[in-house]
Order: C-alpha cells, then sequence, then structure tokens
C-alpha cells in the first residue's frame, strides 16, 4: 500500500477510533483481570451474589480512583 | 509486492479506506478473541480443576461452564462501571 491512502484523514479518523476503542477494551480486559480475583474467591455459581456484583463494580471504580490518586501524588499535587 | 499489501483488497494509489477499516476491525477483533479466550482459560482452570484427574469429572466440566459464563458477565460488569458512570 503505498502512502496515499494512509494521508486519508478519514481513514486516519476510523483508524483513531479503533485505537480508542481497543484501549477501552484492554483496560476493561485488564480490570476484570484483576478485579476477578479479588471478588470471585469461593466456588463458581450459576449467577453472581449481590456482594459478588457490588464487588466488581467497586473494584473497578477504586481501580480508577487510585489511578488517579497515584498519578497526583507523582507530579506533586496533593 | 510484499505479503502485507497483498492481502489488502485493493493496493492500488486509492486503497478504499471501508475496506481497509473492515480488515483492521476483523482483525483487532480476532485479536481481542484470542486473547480473551487464553484468559478465561487460564482463571476457569485455576477455578475449577483444583486437582487434576485423567479426565476432566462432570462438576469439573459444569464449573468450566459457569465460570465461562461468569467470567462474561464479570466483564460487563467492569465495563460499565468504568463507562457509564456518572459522577
Amino acid at each position: 500500500m503505498d502512502g496515499s491512502a494512509l494521508n486519508n484523514p478519514r481513514l486516519k479518523a476510523m483508524i483513531e477510533e479503533e485505537r480508542t476503542k481497543a484501549m477501552a477494551n484492554e483496560l476493561v480486559a485488564k480490570l476484570t483481570f484483576l478485579c476477578w480475583d479479588k471478588c470471585v474467591t469461593g466456588s463458581v455459581g450459576s449467577s453472581f451474589s449481590r456482594s459478588e456484583t457490588s464487588c466488581l463494580s467497586n473494584c473497578a471504580k477504586r481501580f480508577a480512583e487510585v489511578k488517579m490518586m497515584t498519578m497526583q501524588r507523582f507530579t506533586g499535587r496533593s | 509486492m510484499d505479503s502485507f499489501s497483498s492481502s489488502l483488497p485493493s493496493s492500488g494509489p486509492s486503497a478504499n479506506p471501508d475496506a481497509v477499516m473492515e480488515q483492521i476491525k476483523a482483525q483487532l477483533a480476532q485479536a481481542y478473541a484470542q486473547e480473551f479466550l487464553e484468559t478465561v482459560g487460564n482463571k476457569c482452570f485455576e477455578k475449577c480443576v483444583t486437582k487434576p484427574g485423567s479426565s476432566l469429572s462432570g462438576s469439573e466440566s459444569s464449573c468450566i461452564s459457569r465460570c465461562v459464563d461468569r467470567y462474561i458477565e464479570a466483564t460487563g460488569i467492569v465495563s460499565r462501571a468504568l463507562f457509564s458512570s456518572q459522577r
């Protein structure tokens, strides 16, 4: 493929959109991986208990906070 | 012609952006599915096969089925918690 296709702004925009989606998917996958171990501790049932469900949801949100906090701490803000 | 450009639908100077995007999306989807399968297989093996025998027992097999369903459900819960929460 020569360069002219990659200079297409519409194509660039579509690729950027896919890149953003892929990054979001990767974050979800990473968090599910981490939060599964924290929240699904006993045996696996045919549905999640309410505490498992809220643990998973909380886990994801707390991770987002931790990420923000560590960045702020690292850059010297409180 | 290298193998990359020969696998694209049209490798002339005006390659169709939609066709290129279809290829890119298909490859992304396939890579995602492969990684997902590997992750779920590992997690459910850990969960359900605690003492490997000479074959999978019935309870191990049904545990694996439930585990796959739960992992998919967990992915949805995490996704909604991250991307549809209002502060």
